[in-house]
């Protein structure tokens, strides 16, 4: 099977729309996906895994159509799922199998002959560093090792794209860099990666191109450089955020406020001025203060707050 | 400094065949097989369907041992010693415990671990899924009653005052029959354990809750069957382990109990049309079950 290797996007969705009864999972969602390393970031319930499943074919669309590696996936669900690696983000490997045996199960029921799938399984176990460790049982295995056969499971058949479900969840730091440097490899093997987490720092290390979703809409696709907004000012207080946001107002600055967090537009130092004098007014305890969208956190909590 | 290099071996692209749906179901059904027998597996996952196999295999053994016995004490009419339909009998609990444990290994797990997200984002289908799994369940579970079955037709052959080829050739009509009564125990029997299989969470209370229909379900309505009140003969039918008995008497020509349906007046055709009920009904529901899953 020719593999999808063209410039065009791996996800095309028009006007996606899926509810589950009265609950509206996604809402007209109007996307293009380039090649690369994508992160798909918003909170719990923003429609994230409902994406996933949309586009493995596992639940149809209420309304709207997707395409995966050029594939219609309401058409062709089957060849789209030999296409794609998947990564859930919950428990999804049997104690009494070893890696090796399991990873190579995984790779037969993509459609890989019996043979190339053990050696390809030992291959990709290599890849992700569980080569010593291939014959032991994965009940006996560490958070950090599963998380490491579920990402070779995804791998194991050569998807051209691959959805990876909060991969870094639960590891320890050490875990957590390893999981994302592997995962930012898997690029430069010519696959091209969906990387969904609520922890936007790894998306910021890992992903060329980012997709945001809040409450099942469409918040921002694009290139990750160009997420930074020099108009604004966001400024994270220990306390009494809602006085200070309040003064702020008063004077006249556009104020958006997020728990602890507020941004402020104001593209002149007179902004940084105001939020000093009104922070010590209220004594609200000034933790940071930053202009521009830094990270991709701050920006996502202030786009998600004007909607 | 040594010439020693070490190398990445990065990653290898595919470009070979691919099988497919039907390679994925060719895959869930090897997976299966090694499942229950626990093959691949710790060997504690081992001890208990070879042990079920030894034991069934070997009351093959102890009908064989009978027969040579009545010949070697020169017991002429051997019609009395018990046969095929009677070996169904004297193993079919240990085939009812192998049903037990295998429909529940071969479902359960990959629902309580997850890792039915894994094998649904591949080009398996629920369908394929289920069909691989039952060809898996329906290779190992004849096993235990085709097994014994041939081991006591070859040894009846080498026993045969007429010689091994001539014993074969006279009976000929048990390579029709035992296929047929055993299709009967699995059609029955695994669809009922599969059914509960597919919503219990816990292998052991899957496998407690099957005996728990076949044993007191069948007892209850049994008693039932004899009180004087309205539909109590329709009940006598609830009692479901009787209906592949019932028709392995009829295929073998042979009595070997009371059966309550019959008893009530059933014959085998409504004992057939139970299972077959059971049959499509069982399958019917873990289908439906499985298509919310997926």
């Amino acid at each position: 099977m020719a593999h999808w290797r063209a410039v065009q996007p791996v996800v095309t969705a028009r006007g996606l729309t899926h509810d589950y009864g009265p609950v509206v999972a996604l809402r007209d969602v109007e996307v293009e996906i380039p090649p690369g390393v994508t992160g798909l970031v918003g909170a719990n319930g923003a429609g994230k895994t409902t994406f996933f499943r949309i586009l493995l074919g596992l639940i149809h669309p209420t309304a709207g159509e997707v395409t995966v590696l050029g594939a219609d996936v309401g058409r062709e669900a089957g060849r789209v799922r030999g296409m794609v690696g998947y990564m859930p983000e919950g428990e999804c490997l049997p104690d009494d199998q070893t890696a090796a045996d399991f990873v190579a199960y995984a790779a037969e029921l993509a459609g890989i002959p019996p043979g190339e799938a053990k050696r390809r399984s030992s291959e990709t176990l290599f890849l992700v560093g569980l080569e010593e460790e291939r014959f032991r049982y994965l009940g006996d295995f560490s958070t950090g090792m599963r998380q490491r056969v579920k990402l070779a499971q995804a791998i194991v058949h050569d998807p051209a794209l691959v959805l990876l479900d909060e991969p870094a969840s639960g590891l320890d730091p050490d875990g957590r860099d390893q999981m994302l440097d592997l995962i930012g490899r898997l690029g430069s093997f010519g696959i091209s990666v969906i990387v969904s987490s609520h922890v936007l720092t790894d998306i910021e290390r890992t992903c060329d191109w980012v997709v945001m979703l809040d409450a099942g809409a469409l918040v921002r696709s694009g290139p990750l450089e160009a997420g930074g907004d020099l108009r604004t000012v966001t400024v994270e207080v220990l306390d009494n955020a809602d006085t200070v946001a309040d003064a702020l107002r008063r004077r006249g600055f556009d104020v958006t406020l997020v728990g602890h967090r507020f941004v402020v537009t104001g593209d002149d130092g007179a902004t940084e001025a105001a939020i000093v004098e009104e922070v010590a007014r209220a004594d609200a305890g000034l933790l940071r203060m930053v202009r521009g969208a830094s990270s991709l956190e701050e920006e996502f909590l202030a786009r998600a707050e004007r909607r | 400094m040594t010439d020693d290099v070490i190398y990445d071996r990065g990653y290898r692209r595919y470009d070979g065949p691919r099988l497919g749906v039907s390679g994925a179901r060719r895959a869930v059904i090897r997976d299966g097989i090694r499942r229950v027998l626990g093959l691949r597996r710790k060997a504690r996952r081992k001890i208990l369907p070879w042990s079920l196999l030894a034991i069934a295999a070997a009351s093959a053994v102890v009908f064989v041992g009978l027969h040579f016995a009545s010949s070697q004490i020169g017991i002429e009419d051997t019609s009395l010693l018990p046969r095929y339909g009677e070996l169904f009998d004297f193993f079919s609990w240990v085939g009812i415990l192998f049903i037990a444990l295998a429909a529940p290994t071969l479902l359960i797990p990959d629902r309580t671990q997850g890792v039915l997200a894994v094998y649904f984002s591949r080009p398996l289908t629920v369908g394929a899924y289920l069909q691989g799994k039952l060809a898996a369940f329906l290779g190992v579970t004849s096993l235990i009653y085709l097994l014994p079955q041939l081991a006591l037709h070859i040894g009846l052959a080498f026993l045969s005052d007429d010689g091994f080829l001539p014993y074969l050739g006279s009976n000929l009509d048990v390579l029709w029959k035992v296929p047929l009564v055993t299709a009967g125990y699995l059609a029955l029997h695994g669809s009922l354990v599969t059914a509960v299989s597919a919503v219990v969470g816990r292998t052991g209370v899957a496998a407690a809750i099957f005996l728990g229909i076949l044993t007191a379900g069948g007892s209850i309505a049994s008693r039932i069957g004899l009180l004087d009140v309205p539909f109590a003969r329709w009940v006598t039918l609830l009692a479901l382990d009787q209906h592949p008995r019932i028709v392995r008497d009829r295929v073998f020509d042979i009595t070997t109990a009371d059966y309550p349906a019959v008893q009530a007046g059933f014959g085998m055709w409504t004992s057939v049309a139970v299972i077959a009920v059971v049959a499509v009904v069982g399958t019917w529901w873990v289908y439906r079950r499985y298509r919310k899953l997926a």
